[in-house]
């Protein structure tokens, strides 16, 4: 039961979105932003290897490449998070947003 | 968060060449109706206020009593809504190649302050440095920086995505 619970598990997004990911990374254009904001080329290799994984999943359902994949888009999350918050986020929007104008 | 474009945007005449800013007293839009003459300003000008309206309706800022605060949603705007990008900044003789959009994005959220709040320019320069760093990561709710129309399409996407992402981790 619980083996058809692991098999059941599929990758955040089509395989095929790693690979559009991918290409967008290595494209001119992503190379000329990437310098411009940041003044150094973009590395673009995790996503043909979340690909990779991804396709190895999907046909071998092999617990490695979900363990890789698991592993990598967490850290691409965490990588999102990493700064401090200059203000604290709040619980629910605030109450006077749709308040009626005068 | 929803919008409704008869109750927080409102288009009005402004003095001097501000082309928008965002009410957080009566959570509106200003749309600066005499100064945006093109689309293309008009999308920008609608994104970087929409950072600010998304600011006050996921955190709580302190518009008028915290700098930081303000220097931090102008950071994101000038960032995240197109400002700063290579053909806006050539258009105004900026320019500049490595790394430049972080430069712009620096001038750009003090200029934005300078015109808010009566403060010195280095005094203004000082808050933006202070809270650059940790403002300029914060790229939501896009989760990168959108330089065009793929990056916006991929953001989306990955909204979309989103509860397949938090279920699958």
């Amino acid at each position: 039961m619980e083996q058809l619970a692991e098999r059941a598990w599929r990758p955040h997004q089509a395989c095929e979105d790693y690979l559009s990911e991918f290409r967008h990374c290595r494209s001119f254009r992503n190379h000329f932003h990437h310098y411009y904001t940041y003044g150094t080329a973009p590395s673009c290799q995790q996503w043909k290897e979340d690909y990779h994984n991804c396709r190895k999943w999907e046909s071998h359902k092999l617990a490695e490449a979900k363990d890789a994949l698991q592993k990598s888009e967490r850290r691409r999350l965490e990588e999102q998070k990493n700064f401090t918050p200059v203000w604290k986020l709040r619980q629910a929007p605030p109450g006077d947003w749709h308040r009626p104008l005068d | 968060m929803q919008l409704y474009k008869d109750r927080h945007f409102s288009c009005e005449d402004c003095d001097g060449t501000v082309s928008g800013g965002f009410d957080a007293a009566t959570s509106q839009i200003v749309l600066c109706q005499n100064n945006i003459h093109q689309q293309a300003h008009m999308n920008r000008v609608v994104t970087h206020e929409l950072i600010h309206a998304f600011d006050h309706c996921r955190a709580h800022v302190d518009w008028f009593n915290n700098f930081r605060h303000l220097a931090c949603s102008e950071i994101r705007a000038a960032n995240l809504s197109g400002d700063c990008s290579f053909t806006n900044e050539v258009s105004r003789f900026n320019f500049g190649l490595k790394a430049h959009h972080q430069q712009c994005v620096r001038d750009r959220a003090v200029r934005s302050i300078l015109a808010v709040r009566k403060v010195s320019q280095e005094e203004a320069q000082k808050i933006v440095d202070e809270v650059f760093d940790s403002c300029f990561k914060d790229h939501a709710p896009f989760g990168r920086i959108p330089h065009g129309n793929k990056d916006a399409k991929f953001a989306y996407r990955e909204y979309m995505n989103r509860d397949r992402y938090y279920a699958n981790l």
